[in-house]
C-alpha cells in the first residue's frame, strides 16, 4: 500500500505555490491571481475527482465505468473541438471519433486480457487515451485550418491540373498527420530515460515492482501511440472534404 | 480574326466579383488583360476553368456549356499558371507528372521534353523544387501544367515576379507554343508593354467589368474611355 500524505504534510505545499507567486511580484509579471486561483481550481478538482472515483468504483462495474467514460468523452470533444471552430460538424464527429477510439482501446485491452473491467483499471487507462487522443485531435485540426490556409495556392493549382478535392488535399494531408504524431513519436524515444512516466510512477509509489509496473506502461504508452495516430488520421481524411464544395472548389474557411 | 474559330464564349456572366462580362476567344489568339487591382481580372480566368462558379450567364467552350464537361476533364484542358509557382514538395518529376498521373497518361520520356520545350536542362528532372531558382520555379509550374496537354491556357500574373532574363524567356516560348501546342491563352498582365508585346487582343478591366476590349494595338493606343487614359498615364 502506498503511504498515506498527511493534511498536515499536504499543507506545506503552500511553499511550492509562493515560490511562482514570489517571482511574479519580484519581477512585476501580474500572475499571482491567476498562479493562486490556478493552484486552487486544480486542488479543488483532483479532491472531486477523488471522491466521484471513490462513489464510481463501488458502483457495479458497467455503471460506474459508463457514466465516466461518457463525462470523459464529451469534455475531451468539447475541448479538442475548440480548435476547429468553423469547421462544419467539427463536434459531433469529434465526439464520434473519440468514442471509436475508446472501443478499439477497450476491445483490444479486454480482448487479450490485459487488464480487467473494473473501474479502478478502465477509467484511468481510458483517461490517457482519451486525453492523448483530444490533444492529438486538437493539434491536426489547429494544423489541418493553418495548412490549407498556407497550402491555399497549392490546392488551387492540384485542382486546376484536374485533381479531385481528395487528391489535391493529399499533398496537405500527409503533413498534418505527420505533425500530430510527431510529439509521441519523440516521447516514445526518451520514455523511462528523461522522467519516468506518469502511470509507471504511480504504481512504483503504490508499491508494485518495477518490473510488473513497466509491463502496463508498455500497454498504455503503445495504445496511446495508436490512439493518437488513428485520432489524426481519422479526423484529417474526415474534415479536409469540409474545405471543398460540391464542384471541387476551395470554400474560405470562416476565421475562429 | 473574326474568322477565325470561336473556341470559347461568355455570356452575360454576374458574380460576386464580376459584372456584366461578355466576351469571346478565338482559336490561335492570345488575348491580354489589364487593369487596376482588384477589377476582377483573375477572378475572370478561375471562372472559365470553374475554379469558381458565376451567379448568371454561361461560358461555352467548344460550343459546350462548360457545366456539361466532367470537372477534372475540363481543368485538364483549360490549364492554369498562377502568379506564385506553388510547386509541391518532392521532385521536378513528381510535379511535371501530378496532371498526367490523375488521367494515367504519364510516360516518363515525357518530362524531358518538358523541360526542353521550358528551357531547362534534363538533368532537372530529379531535382527537389527547392533547390530551384524563383525562374526555374515558375518555368516549371509552366511545364507542369503544358505536361497536361491544356488547350487554352490561362496565365495569371505569371512573370510578375520575376528578372528581365526569365521574363523574357517566358515570353519566346509563349508565343511558341501558340497556336503549336495550345490554341488560344487568356493571360492577366500588370506590364502594358508586355500586353502589347504578346496580346493579338486586349481587355481593360475596371470595378469588376470590363471597361474597353478591342485588338491589342487600338486598346493600348488610341483609348476612348478616360479611365483607361488614366490607367495607362500611371
Amino acid at each position: 500500500m502506498a503511504p498515506e500524505i498527511s493534511n498536515v504534510s499536504m499543507f506545506f505545499l503552500v511553499f511550492f505555490v509562493l515560490i511562482p507567486v514570489s517571482l511574479s511580484y519580484f519581477y512585476a509579471l501580474g500572475l499571482s491571481k491567476s498562479i493562486f486561483w490556478s493552484s486552487f481550481r486544480g486542488v479543488t478538482q483532483l479532491f472531486l475527482i477523488g471522491y466521484v472515483l471513490t462513489y464510481l468504483f463501488s458502483l457495479e462495474p458497467l455503471t460506474g465505468i459508463s457514466i465516466m467514460l461518457t463525462v470523459m468523452i464529451v469534455v475531451a470533444a468539447l475541448h479538442a473541438s475548440k480548435k476547429g471552430q468553423g469547421i462544419p460538424f467539427v463536434r459531433s464527429i469529434t465526439f464520434l471519433v473519440i468514442v471509436l477510439i475508446e472501443i478499439f482501446v477497450l476491445v483490444m485491452w479486454l480482448g487479450f486480457d490485459m487488464i480487467s473491467f473494473q473501474p479502478d483499471q478502465v477509467i484511468p487507462m481510458s483517461g490517457m487515451v482519451i486525453g492523448n487522443s483530444m490533444v492529438a485531435i486538437g493539434l491536426a485540426l489547429e494544423r489541418m485550418k493553418s495548412e490549407f490556409k498556407e497550402g491555399k495556392g497549392k490546392i488551387i493549382a492540384a485542382l486546376a491540373l484536374g485533381a479531385k478535392p481528395e487528391q489535391a488535399s493529399k499533398i496537405l494531408v500527409r503533413k498534418i498527420v505527420k505533425a500530430s504524431m510527431i510529439p509521441n513519436v519523440d516521447g516514445l524515444k526518451t520514455i523511462g530515460l528523461v522522467q519516468l512516466p506518469g502511470m509507471m510512477t504511480g504504481l512504483i509509489l503504490g508499491g508494485v515492482a518495477p518490473i510488473e509496473a513497466i509491463r502496463y506502461q508498455i500497454v498504455i504508452s503503445l495504445s496511446i501511440f495508436a490512439s493518437v495516430s488513428l485520432s489524426a488520421m481519422l479526423v484529417t481524411v474526415i474534415f479536409y472534404r469540409f474545405f471543398f464544395n460540391k464542384n471541387q472548389q476551395m470554400i474560405q474557411m470562416k476565421e475562429s | 480574326m473574326s474568322i477565325e474559330k470561336v473556341i470559347l464564349e461568355a455570356k452575360n456572366i454576374q458574380s460576386d466579383r464580376l459584372k456584366n462580362i461578355n466576351f469571346t476567344l478565338h482559336e490561335g489568339e492570345i488575348i491580354t488583360l489589364i487593369g487596376p487591382s482588384g477589377a476582377g481580372k483573375s477572378s475572370l480566368l478561375m471562372l472559365l476553368n470553374r475554379l469558381e462558379d458565376p451567379n448568371e450567364g454561361t461560358i461555352h467552350y467548344l460550343g459546350k456549356d462548360i457545366n456539361e464537361y466532367p470537372l477534372e476533364q475540363l481543368r485538364k484542358r483549360i490549364g492554369m499558371v498562377f502568379q506564385s509557382s506553388s510547386l509541391f514538395e518532392g521532385s521536378v518529376e513528381d510535379n511535371l507528372k501530378f496532371g498526367p498521373s490523375l488521367f494515367d497518361e504519364w510516360k516518363p520520356e515525357r518530362g524531358k521534353e518538358l523541360l526542353e520545350v521550358v528551357q531547362l536542362p534534363k538533368e532537372y528532372l530529379d531535382k527537389n523544387v527547392e533547390e530551384l531558382s524563383g525562374g526555374e520555379q515558375q518555368r516549371i509550374a509552366f511545364a507542369r501544367t503544358l505536361a497536361n496537354k491544356p488547350e487554352i491556357l490561362l496565365l495569371d500574373e505569371v512573370t510578375s515576379a520575376l528578372d528581365v532574363k526569365n521574363v523574357e524567356l517566358i515570353e519566346r516560348f509563349l508565343k511558341e507554343i501558340v497556336p503549336n501546342q495550345v490554341k488560344a491563352m487568356m493571360m492577366v498582365t500588370h506590364d502594358i508593354e508586355q500586353a502589347k508585346r504578346l496580346g493579338n487582343r486586349t481587355f481593360f478591366m475596371n470595378n469588376e467589368e470590363i471597361v474597353e476590349q478591342g485588338r491589342t494595338s487600338q486598346v493600348l493606343e488610341a483609348p476612348k474611355t478616360n479611365t483607361l487614359q488614366a490607367f495607362l498615364k500611371e
